[in-house]
């Protein structure tokens, strides 16, 4: 759906935009606000980090939008100036982590410990709040948003090496933590 | 491989994406339990597409729209407060070399105020770009606070640039000179005040 939006999204308002005119920032804005928000509140713990994420990234389209070329779509440019705002914001921000509770033995046990331990049936949703802020990062931007493991690692930083391992990792816990219902028949 | 027998997550999950190492497709065509755990890391993968959309629980356009419009206006009165200030420490200058020669004391209570206050007119701008504005994010009430301070000081600069013309130092320029002090130290508090309040 964010793609089909970009796609059909008018260029000559794009190209108003680029010259500072308010009325067309304010489209881009009406256009994006939900994609922008969504994919912030889902990198973020919080309601209220989301929305200042959004807000970051819209000042940052007004600011730099002089220099968007054009040659990806518009959607594309505004996600990546999103996820990077989201990002710093957790670089930032000191939030417990779910290393935490490895620490506690909630999650990081062995094989056998996750035989003997009763599963909860945990919300999706829940689980991926629980993720630890790089790890939910990199599954939200690898698994729905569709970056690859090459451009998570230029986004953050770090190595493609890393990227994979937070994803396997993430994956593993979301593993334990839902109920598997096994393969749809 | 995680072990002997069956493939790592790692592998697994670079099979869903279609870059696979050598021999794990073989492996998990022939393997039930890795079979299903692929399927399940297909599944979480449709699940978390599936999630439902956030949306923002209010209008944000507002708040970057003003902050846009502040920066616009910051840049602008940058310039002119740079200049007005350039203008009237050469005014100072020559009023003070003028006075020098007609054997008048060189430095008079104007010129000696006028000269203190640009001085922390200057402190209070470096202050300001120290702490970078441009980058904060400002919530409604802050962002119009910030921007109500930004049109005081572009008067007062429009204003000193026109008082700057007479020959002498008139008294409205240090009355000026001090609207502008107070106004730059309210904005460095807008701007202090909300950075210590998102943690920064």
């Amino acid at each position: 759906m964010q793609t089909a939006v970009a796609e059909v999204f008018d260029e000559a308002l794009v190209a108003r935009a680029r010259t500072g005119d308010l009325e067309a920032l304010e489209a881009l804005y009406r256009a994006f606000e939900v994609p922008v928000y969504n994919l912030a509140r889902r990198m973020c713990r919080t309601a209220e980090d989301a929305e200042d994420v959004l807000q970051e990234t819209f000042l940052e389209v007004v600011r730099s939008i002089k220099r968007y070329r054009g040659d990806g779509s518009v959607w594309g440019w505004i996600r990546t100036v999103a996820a990077s705002k989201a990002l710093m914001r957790l670089r930032r921000e000191k939030y417990r982590n779910a290393d935490e509770y490895d620490e506690q033995g909630g999650v990081g046990v062995s094989a056998s410990g996750r035989a003997d331990r009763v599963h909860e049936r945990m919300d999706l949703e829940v689980a991926l709040a629980r993720l630890s802020d790089t790890a939910r990062a990199v599954v939200w931007l690898h698994d729905v948003e569709g970056y690859t493991h090459e451009e998570i690692a230029g986004l953050m930083g770090k190595t493609v090496s890393f990227s994979k391992s937070q994803l396997a990792r993430a994956h593993a816990r979301l593993r334990d933590w839902l109920v598997w219902e096994g393969p749809e028949r | 491989m995680k072990d002997a027998t069956h493939t790592s997550m790692e592998q697994l999950l670079g099979l869903r994406d279609g870059e696979p190492e050598a021999g794990v497709a073989d492996h998990v065509a022939g393997c039930e339990q890795c079979a299903n755990e692929l399927e399940r890391l297909h599944q979480s993968a449709a699940r978390l597409r599936a999630l439902p959309v956030r949306r923002p629980p209010r209008d944000r356009w507002s708040a970057v729209r003003a902050a846009a419009l502040a920066e616009r206006r910051r840049r602008n009165w940058w310039y002119a407060g740079r200049a007005a200030v350039a203008f009237a420490a050469t005014l100072a200058l020559v009023v003070a070399v003028r006075a020098g020669r007609e054997g008048e004391p060189p430095i008079t209570d104007s010129t000696g105020e006028l000269a203190v206050l640009m001085e922390q007119s200057q402190e209070l701008e470096a202050t300001l770009r120290a702490i970078g504005p441009d980058g904060r994010v400002l919530n409604g009430r802050a962002a119009n606070a910030v921007v109500q301070l930004e049109d005081q000081i572009a008067w007062i600069d429009a204003r000193l640039g026109e008082v700057g013309r007479s020959p002498t130092i008139v008294p409205e320029s240090v009355d000026l000179w001090q609207q502008r002090v107070e106004l730059l130290d309210a904005l460095v508090g807008v701007h202090v005040t909300r950075a210590a309040s998102v943690g920064f």
